[in-house]
């Protein structure tokens, strides 16, 4: 057992699981709240390909849905950090509209429509972004202004910027070597390109949370953020730190929804913050800090997606996926809470047999 | 022991799977919006520029009963707001269930214009209902109001009650959409040929009412004299009622609006409004649903088809323009 692996398991359950470590991988595996979801998941999948097999059942299909999850998924692992620490980021979809907007507007001046212009905007739109989340970070560390009001906060200004840069009309000159490759290009034939970034993404992510240091701090920061000081993690710039990957990934997502809609959309992405909060809890990120994965966040971000799809091929109005995502939202967050006060009285952190035993009491 | 514990963990999850599954069945008996019969019909999906406005549910209405004499099955969905952002997978989503013709109202002139374009590749006959996109040379026909005529036709609403001119106002919805951004067009170019009046130019609400209320008040703090405001849709013409009516000006400034949904029919009965442009939504899903389906059987098409306007005032709200008001339900 490394040091690292405990620390998956968030702050008060480390002493249980180091106590049963003679368990078997495999159980871990089942008692994992990313992996309860996985299934629900799998079930949903199962009953829609059941009820539409030569529709919904199809690789075109499935292929559409990573696609339009893509963006999603590049916001989803900034916020898991964000929410490990126990923080939020409400900005993310205004920051994402920022940078796209600045990104647009750099290439509409340098001109052109090759990929020196393009990597220009690329780099603008991440740079950008990593700048939004510096601001919010130094603010939550330094200045102490809690999370949820400082990236309110950023929340108009990024947005409020945007409309007064472009005059509130969107910019339409989006270098086409941009939509062709990134947007809609695919590479093995029938690979999206923005999911493959997308994956690319999720994979690093994954690995620097579960694998390294800066991982394990995170986890550290989350869980209690005066235990980590005192160990000797510098908790301040963890976070600035922390902030400024969730921006530079929302910087990202704004050149991939660029390259996608041909279009800065500033007008849309109202709800992506929300959106992407509800996928990391509902993918078992806990939203008090110390506890999450990025498996989960995918996962979380795969049920709204395959339920709207699913529901809209089987001809269900689409205001039912509100009401079955709101409903899965709230019943991830119960397991969380299930876990976290059977934790706390030193039980087990299984959610089934926690929730037996606290009945019984 | 420890194995029970487990498969009672399955179950429990078996269980929570299982109240997805009620969700879902429930929802299918209950929602989804198909009418006509015929198996062997087409496959017709109408997809909204956003879900729950009684323009575009007058238009499902027209698409529904032209659809059931023609014997082809309609589905309808429509995103929550009017955003490229939402609607696109919306379009992918219903492009996978694989219709033989779409209708769609595009809500962005530039985001729509490849997923659409990917399903008229697939062998999906598309329609262009309403909105339109940069390039539609993939659509088999586009339908829609001649939305510069209607501008200019607000603008005379407004010279009429105030021969003696005065500054004008454009509350419009969001830039780049093609009809908003033709009505206002065409009510400016009417603005500036008329040297009495002059334009305050347009202001975007982004389709919420709260949004056109605050533009209108902000507006009229302004220029306090201003005499008429063209709300270029639902939307931005009960915002700017509300603006005007906060501001204590109902009675000196004229509001024509565009579309004539109940809550808009209600203002001009109430006077609030003085005057309603009209368009034919009904008529646009009729035609829609005839070319989708000469299309599908190899007919001849029109290409791009314009339909008219009515004029409803206080005078003939009930009378002669009744028909021309929008239904939030069809019959």
């Amino acid at each position: 057992m490394s040091t690292v692996k405990q620390a998956e398991m968030g702050p008060e359950t480390t002493a249980i699981e180091t106590a049963k470590s003679q368990e078997t991988p495999i159980r871990k595996l089942f008692k994992a709240q990313a992996f309860q979801i996985f299934l629900v998941l799998l079930v949903v999948i199962a009953i829609f390909s059941a009820l539409a097999p030569d529709t919904f059942a199809q690789l075109s299909n499935l292929r559409l849905v990573v696609q339009n999850a893509s963006i999603l998924a590049v916001l989803g692992v900034g916020m898991t950090y964000v929410i490990i620490t126990s923080g939020i980021d409400l900005s993310v979809g205004s920051v994402l509209v920022f940078s796209g907007v600045v990104s647009a507007t750099t290439m509409r001046a340098i001109g052109g429509d090759d990929w020196g212009t393009a990597v220009v905007g690329i780099l603008v739109s991440i740079v950008v972004g990593i700048v939004w989340g510096t601001f919010n970070g130094i603010l939550i560390s330094k200045a102490k202004v809690p999370p949820l009001i400082v990236t309110l906060g950023s929340l108009g200004m990024a947005l409020g910027l945007a409309q007064i840069i472009t005059g509130g009309v969107d910019i339409r000159e989006v270098p086409s070597v941009l939509t062709d490759s990134i947007g809609y290009g695919n590479i093995f034939g029938a690979v999206p390109i923005i999911s493959v970034i997308a994956l690319v993404v999720v994979v690093i992510g994954a690995l620097v949370l579960h694998k390294t240091k800066f991982g394990l701090y995170t986890y550290a920061v989350g869980s209690s953020e005066e235990a980590a000081r005192r160990v000797g993690v510098k908790v301040d710039r963890h976070l600035i730190r922390i902030y400024a990957i969730s921006g530079g990934l929302a910087g990202l997502a704004g050149i991939l929804s660029l390259s996608q809609f041909g279009t800065t959309a500033i007008a849309g992405q109202s709800q992506t913050n929300l959106n992407v909060i509800a996928a990391v809890v509902i993918g078992g990120t806990s939203l008090f800090g110390g506890y999450g994965t990025i498996f989960g966040t995918v996962v979380g971000l795969f049920i709204p997606a395959v339920l709207q799809n699913g529901f809209v091929i089987t001809g269900v109005q689409p205001f039912w996926q509100q009401v079955a995502v709101g409903a899965v939202l709230i019943l991830a967050v119960y397991v969380d809470q299930v876990r976290r006060s059977s934790a706390a009285r030193g039980g087990s952190t299984n959610f089934w047999r926690a929730l037996v035993s606290r009945k019984k009491k | 022991m420890k194995w029970k514990k487990s498969v009672l963990g399955v179950l429990a999850i078996g269980a929570s799977a299982g109240l997805v599954l009620t969700g879902c069945s429930g929802g299918s008996s209950s929602g989804g919006s198909s009418a006509g019969a015929g198996s062997d019909g087409y496959k017709i999906a109408f997809i909204q520029g956003v879900a729950g406005d009684e323009f575009y549910i007058s238009m499902q209405c027209g698409i529904e009963a032209a659809a059931k004499d023609a014997g082809a099955t309609v589905t309808t969905q429509g995103p929550e707001k009017f955003d490229p952002t939402l609607q696109k997978p919306l379009v992918d989503s219903v492009v996978a269930s694989k219709p033989d013709a779409i209708l769609v109202a595009p809500t962005d002139v530039k985001a729509m214009e490849a997923p659409l374009k990917a399903a008229a590749d697939a062998g999906i006959k598309i329609v262009l209902v309403d909105t339109t996109v940069d390039d539609p040379s993939f659509a088999v026909s586009q339908i829609s109001s001649d939305n510069k005529g209607g501008g200019a036709a607000a603008f005379d609403a407004i010279k009429k009650a105030h021969p003696d001119g005065g500054k004008v106002l454009v509350v419009s919805v969001d830039p780049g959409i093609s009809t908003t951004d033709a009505r206002a067009e065409g009510f400016q170019e009417a603005v500036a040929a008329d040297s009495k009046f002059t334009d305050l130019g347009v202001q975007y609400s982004h389709n919420e009412p709260a949004t056109a209320a605050e533009i209108v008040t902000a507006a009229l703090q302004k220029d306090p004299d201003i005499v008429g405001i063209f709300a270029a849709n639902l939307f931005a013409a009960e915002g700017s009622a509300t603006g005007v009516k906060q501001a204590g000006k109902a009675d000196s400034v004229t509001i024509v609006g565009f579309d004539a949904g109940p809550a808009q029919v209600k203002q001009l009965k109430e006077g609030t409004v003085q005057a309603l442009v009209a368009q034919e939504p009904a008529t646009i899903g009729k035609d829609g649903v005839a070319q989708a389906i000469a299309a599908l059987n190899g007919d001849k098409v029109e290409a791009k088809i314009q339909t008219g306007f009515t004029i409803i005032t206080k005078d003939n709200v009930d009378g002669d323009a009744k028909d021309a008001v929008y239904q939030s339900k069809c019959s």
